[in-house]
């Protein structure tokens, strides 16, 4: 197998690409070294703290669970992709204005995971958003800012103002 | 007014669109890659070393061995560890180079052409190992002939000491009503940070050898590698870009020196491409530090009244195969086997013990968890024992401004320990406990079950501000002032790491109060040792309080030039705080600690009886800031620490045997996800401003996470009459504590 070389084509934040790549080549590394698309993490590459979850046909998928053969003919939405030109999507805006990240190495995974889940009901209990990142560790803010940044993505995703940390007062 | 703001992180927008590049995202498309080989052998001497096949490897540029590390030794504060084990050593160092310690000890570099030739290139390194016996925990490194660290001079491994000699322990003994003794056992933690460990190097334009790398420390970093490669300071140049989380964990060595290294024998050859490097999870957990395993002894006497009259302590902390900083983190520890109370009369002996497992060190709390686990125990023990409330007798012994603390000095002015208890009492409504039970169902999803038993409880400690112990503590900030008539922009320069938690936001944020300018006209330059002068790290819980000094000083310089005349107008200023003295080796007394935080915190849990899983409700988080110059970050620094603190108590179980970890795996060590933590932690931030702190601000991202596992311990007693004295609480220990399971093994 070493040195086999296949031909994909695969569209990614609407660009389709057209790539050589290695049978074994993770989803994951393609984005990132073929693509040069980093905002799209690896933490463990075992499919389990979701920093590379990225949305394939509409679905959140773990891009560390997936060769890049096996998205062929799909499309793919990165981290970078969803803002639509210098306006923020709902979802990066909500972690934005909700302080829902710290070192923010999760935060790709997690707006993916957010994005996806929202898609499919745009009022989720806090219940559900925290079922719905469940694949996604955090391990600097303890989760509370995600849940209110989803929160507030889905408020703004059903037409309503939503209130963001950055205008509270303190206590 | 910015301080006292919810500034949004200075750096979220890059964050939130992919933007931000981690030290895993920087390296060119035709860097070399760089393995770092581990030994793999917790305690061995190398016999030989042979490179010859893996140079053969297609693809492999270079190897770097023991050979080329000048001054073979590296640590924080003492040089014991060789950068890399090898036969070949010509170093200075005392330290013998050809034994591995550690299963992680590097042994060699091997740069090549591709990940796969690197891999290769690794597996083909052919080493001959003679076994030497091992010390995998406190107890067999007690007794074993063998020494780990001979070339120190000590006839033991146990190689720190610490005493507290304070009043009169028969006096004590003899005011005692109530004696309570516990024995208590502390686990491994490891830190978890999302990030593993990456870096990219190369020779930049001023022939410097430069290393991007997240860590907690550039001027440390820079020291660290220029004292093992023998070359001046200022050839090396450490840059932080973006930080994927520390928590102490990137404050010591793993990628710095052997990048520099790399570099350098690549550019002797004449090779100047950069070379990169990153770890893969197993590699990250089992390549750096841990918090520290402790053994911990108390026994504590009290009046009918709640008084404390007497507190006997022996603490024992596995420093591991290094020292990195766990002489450090054993004065913390045994500092706050006291806590934050007056007691007359006080005898403790604390010791850091080399063993051949994985190094303790920095890691949120340092030392603070483990001691303040004990001393909240205790006191919780205490209270039961005279049948007293866990509040009121907190309330009759913390202690006061103008208290002597342990150390049998003052107490820097500022205490508040008893408000913050206050204040958490009030919040938790500790007089009518436990409104609504229900809302902590051990598996929600099941409902109600009838074995559930539910209980509260609390715990409080102080944390040390700063470097102690008479460390020559010391922060530097550059300030710039730009315009003509009006000031319309400043700059500041800062070394301080931004590790996740917004220090850089903060540093804006008090550059533009300093100066009395909005938010938006302040930019810096920030973590790279040749734009910045020391900062010192980001730990100790010291940035903010720090940096707020250096910033303020520096803001007054400029103010002064501009108001001189100067354009633009430049400020540089190294604040120094009040200096700080070792304890007494034979007493513990002296003047350790400038400046401290206080914090308390009340818990609800439900125990089901029948499954052993623990479900925590609410918890109440009530500190003292001093001042909180960004309370939304602060928050976050609360909600994060209980976070970590609470796999620390319930889930993260390391298993280290023999000096191996044998679950090096995110499926195998269970860091908390969103369903796992709290229903709700409600944070009371309280200002009871800290005398020399910047706009009265103390430091305060430790502290959270220290009386949440005690304050565990004492909801679970409160809900099942058993006492844990050791932990995590996973499932089955819980079941084997309700006598419900056998002891395993
Ligand atoms: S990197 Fe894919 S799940 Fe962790
Ligand atoms: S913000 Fe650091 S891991 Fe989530």
């Amino acid at each position: 197998m070493e040195g086999r070389i296949l031909e994909v084509r695969i569209s990614v934040n609407g660009v389709d690409h057209q790539s050589d790549v290695e049978p074994r080549t993770l989803l994951v590394h393609y984005l990132r070294e073929n693509l040069s698309l980093t905002g799209t993490h690896v933490g463990c590459e075992t499919g389990y703290c979701g920093a590379c979850t990225v949305i394939v046909d509409g679905r959140a998928v773990k891009s560390c669970t997936m060769f890049a053969v096996q998205a062929d003919g799909a499309s793919i939405q990165t981290v970078e992709g969803v803002a639509d030109g210098d306006e923020l999507h709902p979802v990066q805006e909500g972690f934005w204005e909700c302080h829902g990240l710290q070192c923010g190495f999760c935060t790709p995974g997690m707006i993916m995971s957010s994005i996806a889940l929202l898609e499919e009901n745009n009022d989720p209990s806090e219940a559900e958003i925290r079922h719905g990142i469940e694949g996604n560790l955090c391990r600097c803010t303890g989760y509370h800012n995600i849940v209110r940044s989803v929160q507030y993505a889905g408020a703004k995703m059903r037409g309503e103002s939503p209130q963001g940390a950055s205008q509270e007062v303190s206590s | 007014m910015t301080v006292g703001t919810n500034a949004v992180k200075r750096d979220a927008h890059d964050k939130v669109v992919g933007a931000a590049h981690y030290p895993g995202d920087l390296a060119a498309s035709d860097a070399l890659v760089a393995k770092v080989v581990f030994s793999n052998e917790p305690h061995a001497r190398m016999v030989s070393m042979d490179l010859s096949a893996a140079l053969d490897v297609r693809g492999v540029v270079e190897i770097v061995t023991a050979a080329d590390i000048p001054m073979n030794e590296y640590g924080l504060t003492m040089f014991d560890q060789p950068v890399l084990i090898g036969v070949d050593s010509t170093s200075r160092s005392k330290v013998p180079s050809d034994v591995s310690r550690w299963e992680a000890d590097h042994v060699a570099v091997v740069i090549a052409e591709t990940d796969a030739a690197a891999l290769t290139g690794a597996r083909a390194i052919d080493i001959t190992w003679e076994q030497l016996p091992l010390a995998p925990d406190i107890d067999s490194a007690d007794d074993a002939a063998v020494l780990i660290h001979p070339e120190n001079g000590l006839s033991s491994n146990t190689y720190y000491q610490f005493k507290i000699r304070k009043g009169d322990m028969n006096a004590g003994w003899a005011l005692a009503d109530v004696v309570v003794e516990g024995s208590y056992t502390l686990p491994h933690q490891e830190h978890a940070y999302l990030q593993p460990e990456a870096a990219v190097a190369y020779v930049d334009e001023e022939d410097r050898i430069t290393v991007q790398i997240a860590g907690q420390w550039t001027h440390e970093d820079q020291e660290q590698i220029a004292h093992a490669l023998d070359v001046p300071l200022d050839t090396i140049r450490v840059i932080y870009p973006a930080i994927g989380g520390a928590f102490g964990g990137r404050e010591d060595m793993t990628l710095q020196i052997v990048m520099a290294a790399a570099v350098r024998k690549l550019h002797a050859r004449g090779i100047d491409r950069q070379v990169r490097a990153l770890w893969n999870r197993e590699e990250s957990i089992v390549g750096h530090h841990k918090r520290h395993r402790a053994q911990i002894t108390a026994r504590w006497g009290a009046t009918r009244e709640g008084k404390i009259v007497a507190v006997e302590a022996a603490a024992a902390l596995d420093a591991g195969a290094y020292n990195y900083t766990s002489n450090k983190v054993l004065a913390n520890l045994h500092l706050s086997l006291t806590g934050p109370y007056d007691i007359p009369n006080v005898q403790v002996d604390s010791r850091a013990v080399y063993t051949t497992s994985v190094p303790g060190g920095a890691f949120r709390g340092f030392g603070g968890p483990q001691g303040s686990f004990v001393t909240e125990m205790q006191m919780n023990k205490v209270a039961e024992a005279l049948g007293m409330d866990p509040f009121a007798i907190r309330l009759a012994n913390v202690l006061h401004d103008g208290d002597d603390y342990v150390t049998q000095r003052p107490m820097p002015d500022g205490v508040s320990i008893e408000t913050v208890l206050e204040r958490c009492a009030e919040a938790a409504t500790w007089e009518s406990p436990m409104t609504d039970p229900a809302q902590v169902t051990p598996i929600k999803t099941l409902g109600v079950s009838r074995s559930v038993s539910t209980g509260r409880g609390m715990a409080c400690a102080l944390k040390n501000v700063g470097f102690s112990m008479g460390f020559p503590e010391r922060c530097e900030a550059d300030v710039t002032l730009s315009g003509d008539d009006e000031i319309e922009a400043a700059h500041i320069a800062h070394a301080g790491a931004d590790v996740g938690q917004g220090a850089h936001t903060a540093f804006l944020q008090m550059t533009a109060e300093a100066v009395g300018i909005s938010l938006d006209r302040v930019t810096g330059t920030f973590s790279d040792t040749a734009t910045s002068g020391d900062s010192g790290s980001a730990s100790a819980s010291r940035m903010t309080f720090m940096s707020g000094n250096s910033i303020l000083g520096a803001a007054e310089e400029a103010l002064k030039a501009w108001n001189d005349g100067d354009r633009p107008a430049m400020g540089h200023f190294r604040y120094v705080p009040p200096p700080t003295e070792p304890i007494d080796d034979a007493t513990g007394e002296g003047w350790p600690i400038f400046a401290f935080g206080y914090v308390a915190e009340v818990v609800d849990v439900a125990v089901d009886t029948e499954t052993g899983h623990i479900r925590v409700g609410t918890a109440w988080c009530a500190i003292d800031v001093g001042k909180a110059i960004n309370p939304a970050l602060i928050r976050g620094q609360v909600e994060g620490a209980i976070a970590q603190a609470h796999g620390y108590t319930l889930s993260e179980r390391l298993a280290v045997v023999d000096g191996r970890t044998l679950n090096p795996t995110l499926s195998g060590y269970l860091v908390p996800g969103a369903r796992d933590l709290p229903d709700k932690i409600e944070t009371v931030l309280i200002e009871v401003p800290d005398p020399i702190g910047p706009w009265g601000a103390r430091g305060m991202a430790e502290m959270p996470f220290i009386p949440y596992a005690p304050a565990i311990m004492a909801a679970i007693h409160d809900a099942t009459g058993v006492w844990f004295d050791s932990f995590p609480l996973t499932p089955d220990r819980v079941l084997e504590g309700l006598g419900r399971l056998a002891a395993s093994e």
